[in-house]
């Protein structure tokens, strides 16, 4: 894959060269290939993720901007 | 411009509709053209809750009604006009409450009976979030298998519709802050099917007749429905069918075939077409198939059954409500399989000038002139493959006025709340971190729901798809649900590349670096759930403000025409969005009314409705909402970036 590089303006200085969109080029085949729920194996690596993937209802330690308010 | 260029902005329902005029075949089109809309009822002025009227009581027009006047100006009962508004709106909440809790009721029925073994072909596909709503209910974990604690979930699934006290279990994923809200407000729903049926309790003659107290009633209901009847079905779905992930598919009327037998599932129950899409592709059916002339099966969706299982196959859509009959007129479908919800009762009238069979299958929705094959969820297979088998042996009856649009578009599906948060922060760290980050930069400013239905009375899909482009050139997001997300994608607003098409360029540059489609796809009108639980993740993780309200976001449903819009409005009102509907709005007829849901609702609930038949004009109203939202939290203005070292820290610690 080629990497492109774009020149955009920004603030303060006069242009900079920044990466472009890279992508493989064709369309996605096959069902399984968004999938991404399959790569947590077992129990234990499904409720870890729950803690952490979604630990704004799951965690123990952390829960976001309403722990401030809110502890735990 | 010619006269079907007016009635759609879609080329394939536009060929349709042409060919449906030289068919001889009449369709909705036709029919908002004969049957114009009753001008009392359209503004919720006419009562026929009993049998002293109807009553009509709609203002007076082109004068200035004295106090005395509407004093007067009351239905036989005594009831004011604002009584009777807010009456006939809040039947419309609960009528769409009903429809989408009991779909719900039906999917934690056939879930609880997986869970003991008795629906054979049904099986947990997704063990995370089985393990989550046991999170969520209480339900021991531990060592017990799969089934055990599905048992325990199906049966407080159930239980939640039935309750008589306390409060939805759902409620508990809101923001806290909400949650308190509704508590103070009274707007926590005790049960799903007593806040339904409280409703109709209260618009009885001689009940409620304080328009304020009716309109909260509503309030609840709905919250019953989105955070309740409608998250139930979302949630054990996903557990039977698999959480969506992106996927590929194809929309519009160009995805039927010409060569194989054509068989569209509509409605909106995936507990059907999910068990069709595994029989069509049995070597045994194929084989049948082919041994009619055809060259295999080919399955399509129409409507929120479309959605689901695209979500999850990506299975094609053959198109959105108000292509319906349009797909019967391509005179190319062996077979319409029909459910439940938005299926009009014109199809058999229409397929009988062709040869496709129309097959009800819920007993809650028969419809004369159909074939009815129950549909038997404890022996789905064979109900399934009986409904294949029936599509294959019509093929050699198709005709030769077949005219298939070659109109289809790509569209990546399959954005649920899951699946965000995982692409915005991997697995090892999934967050809606980037997304909040980048709303509080500037690079998008802000987030749309746009869901909803077609309606006749307004061009096809043009309402959608023009709001949606003014949002997204103005770097807003939109995430979409429903008939809406099938309109945005036959425009071709719903893959990655449309996001350098047409979106803003702060808003453009955040979907490359993510590889997302400026405009997502979220599912089905009772996956508007989703947009709940993602606007309760861009809360949670921080620095948006502490409720839904807060958030620089709003909602739209241009082209509804559904009691289960009104109730999905009335939910994410309830829940602290603005929302602007088009099209026409159920209460004008009352300004008290209008003004208690446009205006004072702002002040009880946060969200507050408008209404707004121009899309651009309508984008703006949002777009003006999400500049409110940024400037109260003080992200309205770029500030200058500034990089702390340890004695700036020091001091700033020290102030």
């Amino acid at each position: 894959m080629e990497y492109e590089i774009e020149e955009k303006s920004a603030p303060g200085r006069s242009k900079v060269e920044v990466l472009g969109a890279t992508y493989e080029k064709g369309k996605p085949k096959g069902e399984e290939l968004g999938k991404w729920r399959q790569k947590l194996r077992d129990r234990e690596e499904k409720l870890k993720y729950l803690q952490t993937g979604e630990r704004y209802w799951y965690g123990q330690d952390w829960y976001g901007s309403e722990k401030r308010r809110n502890p735990a | 411009m010619a006269e079907a260029e007016t009635k759609s902005v879609d080329n394939a329902s536009i060929k349709m509709i042409e060919k449906a005029t030289s068919d001889g075949v009449n369709t909705a089109f036709d029919r908002a053209e004969t049957r114009k809309p009753c001008p009392i009822g359209v503004d919720g002025s006419c009562c026929s809750n009993c049998g002293m009227g109807p009553c009509r009581v709609p203002p007076p027009k082109g004068k200035e009604e004295t106090p005395e006047e509407k004093q007067r100006r009351r239905g036989i009962c005594g009831a004011t006009a604002e009584t009777i508004a807010a009456r006939n709106f809040i039947r419309m909440v609960a009528g769409g409450a009903a429809a989408h809790s009991d779909h719900g009721r039906g999917v934690a029925e056939i879930f609880l009976a997986v869970a003991k073994g008795e629906a054979p072909g049904y099986e947990i596909k997704d063990e995370q979030k089985l393990l989550q709503l046991a999170l969520d209910w209480g339900v021991e974990i531990g060592d017990r298998s799969n089934q055990e604690i599905a048992i325990d979930i199906g049966e407080i699934a159930l239980a939640e519709f039935g309750k008589q006290e306390g409060e939805v279990l759902f409620l508990r994923r809101a923001p806290l802050k909400r949650q308190e809200l509704w508590r103070r407000e009274g707007a926590a729903p005790r049960g799903i099917d007593r806040e339904v049926v409280e409703i109709m309790h209260r618009t009885h003659i001689g009940v409620d007749q304080d328009y304020r107290n009716l309109l909260r009633q509503g309030v609840r209901c709905a919250i019953a429905d989105g955070w309740g009847g409608s998250m139930i079905a979302t949630e054990l779905q996903d557990i039977l069918f698999g959480t969506p992930a992106p996927v590929l598919g194809r929309v519009n009327l160009g995805v039927l075939s010409r060569d194989e037998v054509n068989l569209i599932i509509h409605g909106h129950d995936p507990l059907l077409s999910e068990m069709i899409v595994v029989a069509a592709q049995d070597p045994e059916m194929v084989a049948l198939a082919k041994s009619k002339g055809a060259s295999g099966i080919n399955i399509a969706g129409m409507c929120c059954t479309a959605n689901e299982i695209l979500m999850r196959h990506g299975i094609p859509l053959a198109g959105n409500f108000l292509q319906q009959e349009l797909a019967l007129v391509t005179g190319a479908v062996e077979t319409m399989v029909v459910d439940i919800q938005c299926i009009m009762q014109s199809l058999p009238d229409i397929a009988q000038c062709y040869h496709t069979k129309i097959i009800t299958t819920s007993p809650k929705a028969k419809i004369p002139g159909a074939i009815h094959i129950q549909f038997d969820e404890h022996n789905a297979m064979e109900s399934a493959k009986a409904i294949v088998k029936a599509a294959i042996e019509n093929f050699p009856n198709r005709g030769n006025n077949i005219n298939i649009p070659k109109q289809q578009t790509d569209l990546i599906a399959g954005f649920s709340h899951e699946t965000i948060n995982y692409l915005l922060g991997g697995l090892f760290r999934a967050s809606y971190r980037p997304l909040n980050d980048n709303i509080i930069n500037g690079r998008i400013r802000g987030v749309a729901g746009v869901v909803g239905c077609n309606n006749p009375r307004v061009r096809h899909d043009d309402i959608h798809t023009t709001m949606i482009r003014e949002l997204i050139k103005n770097d807003v997001l939109v995430i979409q649900t429903g008939c809406s997300a099938m309109a945005a994608a036959k425009a071709g607003l719903m893959t990655p590349e449309a996001a350098s098409k047409y979106a803003g360029e702060g808003l453009a540059s955040v979907c490359q670096a993510v590889g997302i489609p400026p405009v997502l796809h979220l599912g089905s009108c009772v996956d508007n759930s989703r947009i709940l639980i993602a606007a309760t993740a861009m809360v949670k993780d921080g620095g948006l403000g502490d409720d839904i309200s807060e958030l620089p976001v709003a909602g739209a449903a241009p082209e509804w025409m559904s009691e289960k819009a009104i109730s999905i409005g009335q939910y994410f009102v309830g829940s602290g969005v603005f929302t602007v509907f088009g099209v026409n709005w159920p209460t004008l007829g009352n300004e008290e009314v209008t003004k208690f849901l446009f205006q004072d609702f702002e002040a009880i609930y946060g969200g507050m409705w408008a209404f707004e038949p121009d899309p651009i004009k309508a984008a703006h109203l949002m777009i003006g909402h999400i500049d409110k939202k940024r400037k109260a939290l003080g992200i309205d203005k770029a500030r200058e970036r500034i990089l702390y070292d340890m004695a700036m820290r020091r001091e700033l610690e020290a102030a």
